[in-house]
């Protein structure tokens, strides 16, 4: 998968979860789901679940598209000096 | 009157600050990059901490209470929501590649990753310039909200002129000696405090108040318009769409959050701190929206400012007095770990950005600088939020917002080779122009569509970057390749080694 699609993919991410926070047509639920716990209602359980769902999010995007830099990118130019582990 | 316990606990609270000030004075060295970044040394736990508490305010626990006191579980979703998930991507998004800039050139403010990106001192000078106006009247209101706390919740035994000099004069205890090194390490005792603290205090209050599901009930029985989102005009759609564009991307932004990313020791580092944040923002916020909500049938009839001393108000009714003494050095943490990162992330941009357009200044003497500067700016603090002028707290105003709208030249600077210092000092000048204008009413409210300014604001940088780069001359191929060519070599990095591996695969 070139990185150009993985950007693609990151951007989707974005967009969905984007996307999730502003569901208003979800806000006639607030009333009709039952309380999560006995004391957590719809408008309050929906954003612990996308707290969940937001690590999940940037776990797939770092899998994706955060690669570690080469070791030798922070020597100064000209340093051949292997570089350190 | 605080009584014994009270004074011993909060002696404790503050030599442990003190201990920590001297200790860090001891380890540190006597450079610029030791004092201002602490030696770019922070591992994932420091990074992670320095972040959280350096963005937790006076308003996470009394202002966001108060705000949901009025509005119900939906200021959960409207004020922290979008803020779950956006601001640790923007960690991905602007702060690695910042960092991989900063730890190849040696950048460590803003004005010196992006001026060096763009190769222009006048990109360089417009950070410095709007960082620092948007930066002071935080800075003020942060003391202000954190003080107006202080003397509430010991019934106005410590007058507020008492616990501005208190909060302020305690930062610099540990700051002046320590230096970022200092604010970190208190940042992990304080942050760990008032986590721990808050969520006891959540328990406390719901068992004072029959339980979480009885508190509940209460709630759908007394006040049901409190669970619905779409009963309260102050989120309603518009407002919620614009306020994702407010303090949840301009996070990054502020030079405090920035600083603490460059000083990260490892990506590794950064990629952990991106996972463990969406859930410690939640938990702080949940804790802030419960009170307040659970405040709104506990102690009815509140309104306006009066709703944001609902949980002073939840601990003196409900609690015995040592959750008052225990409420109180949770404030002070809160309010000073935002404190000390802003007053000294202010002093590191002009001793580094600013004195240098004046003098030569030698690592050490940038560490002496620092050190006159923290106090200057301390004292001007201090008498700005005891005088309160009303110019500075119009700014505050929309603050966040003059921080939101830069967001698009720093992405463009990172991502978009085509952007060029031209569009990048317009698309700074423009939008901060317009912002002005929107919220000091000198233009008609129509003119944003119904939107928070901020939003045409941000739509309008995005525009103005990319028509005056287009319009104007691109960049020179050594300017983009001192900046790109490090891009590529770790983003396609990857790419290259799967294209060995498929070559390995297929023999």
């Amino acid at each position: 998968m070139t990185f150009k699609v993985r950007l693609a993919l990151v951007a989707l991410i974005v967009l969905f979860m984007f996307i999730l926070h502003n569901s208003f047509w979800l806000w006639s639920l607030d009333d009709r789901v039952p309380l999560l716990f006995g004391f957590m209602p719809f408008a309050f359980s929906f954003y612990v679940g996308y707290a969940v769902l937001a690590v999940i999010a940037m776990k797939v995007i770092i899998t994706l598209a955060w690669p570690e830099p080469p070791a030798d990118l922070f020597q100064p130019a000209g340093d051949k000096r292997p570089a350190e582990k | 009157m605080i009584s014994t316990l009270g004074i011993v606990v909060i002696a404790l609270y503050f030599s442990v600050l003190i201990g920590i000030g001297i200790y860090g004075a001891r380890v540190s060295l006597k450079t610029r990059e030791d004092y201002f970044l602490a030696g770019r040394g922070l591992g994932s736990i420091a990074v992670f901490m320095a972040l959280f508490a350096s963005n937790i305010t006076a308003f996470t626990i009394i202002g966001h209470a108060g705000f949901s006191y009025e509005v119900g579980y939906g200021a959960y979703g409207y004020v922290i929501g979008w803020s779950i998930f956006i601001t640790p991507f923007t960690f991905y998004l602007v702060g690695y590649r910042s960092w991989l800039l900063g730890k190849r050139y040696g950048y460590a403010t803003q004005p010196q990753v992006f001026g060096g990106i763009f190769n222009s001192k006048l990109v360089a000078l417009l950070f410095l310039v709007l960082l620092l106006y948007y930066t002071l009247p935080y800075l003020v209101v942060s003391i202000i909200g954190g003080s107006l706390a202080f003397t509430t919740i010991t019934d106005g035994l410590v007058p507020y002129w008492l616990s501005s000099l208190i909060i302020i004069s305690i930062s610099l205890i540990y700051t002046i000696p320590a230096g970022l090194r200092g604010t970190v390490w208190t940042d992990i005792f304080q942050g760990t405090l008032f986590l721990g603290v808050a969520m006891l205090l959540l328990a406390a209050v719901a068992q004072a108040l029959g339980g979480f599901s009885i508190i509940t009930e209460r709630i759908i029985e007394a006040n049901p318009a409190m669970l619905q989102r779409g009963l309260s005009e102050k989120i309603a759609p518009i407002n919620w769409f614009s306020f994702s564009f407010i303090n949840s991307i301009a996070v990054i932004v502020f030079p405090q959050m920035f600083t603490r990313i460059l000083a990260a020791r490892q990506s590794s580092n950064l990629k952990r701190v991106s996972l463990y944040y969406p859930l410690a923002m939640a938990g702080i916020f949940a804790v802030s929206t419960l009170l307040g909500v659970w405040g709104s049938v506990a102690v009815p009839g509140l309104s306006g400012i009066d709703s944001d001393n609902i949980v002073p108000l939840l601990i003196h009714q409900f609690l015995s007095p040592v959750w008052m003494i225990l409420g109180l050095v949770v404030i002070l943490a809160v309010v000073k770990s935002s404190i000390d990162s802003q007053l000294l992330s202010f002093t590191h941009l002009v001793t580094d950005d600013l004195l240098p357009l004046l003098k030569r200044v030698s690592s050490n003497q940038a560490v002496f600088w620092g050190r006159i500067l923290l106090v200057v700016f301390a004292v001007a603090a201090y008498y700005i939020a005891l005088v309160r002028p009303a110019a500075i707290l119009s700014i505050a105003a929309f603050a966040f917002s003059g921080f939101s709208v830069m967001l698009p030249v720093m992405i463009g600077a990172l991502y978009w080779p085509r952007a060029n210092k031209h569009g990048a000092c317009a698309a700074l000048i423009f939008p901060a122009v317009m912002l002005h204008l929107w919220y000091l009413g000198i233009l008609p409210e129509w003119t944003t569509f119904g939107f928070m300014p901020v939003f045409p604001a941000f739509i309008l940088a995005i525009a103005t970057l990319v028509i005056v780069s287009y319009l104007t001359a691109p960049p020179s191929a050594e300017q983009r390749e001192k900046t790109f060519d490090i891009f590529n070599r770790v983003f396609k990095y990857e790419d290259k080694e799967t294209g060995e591996n498929k070559q390995l695969k297929n023999g």
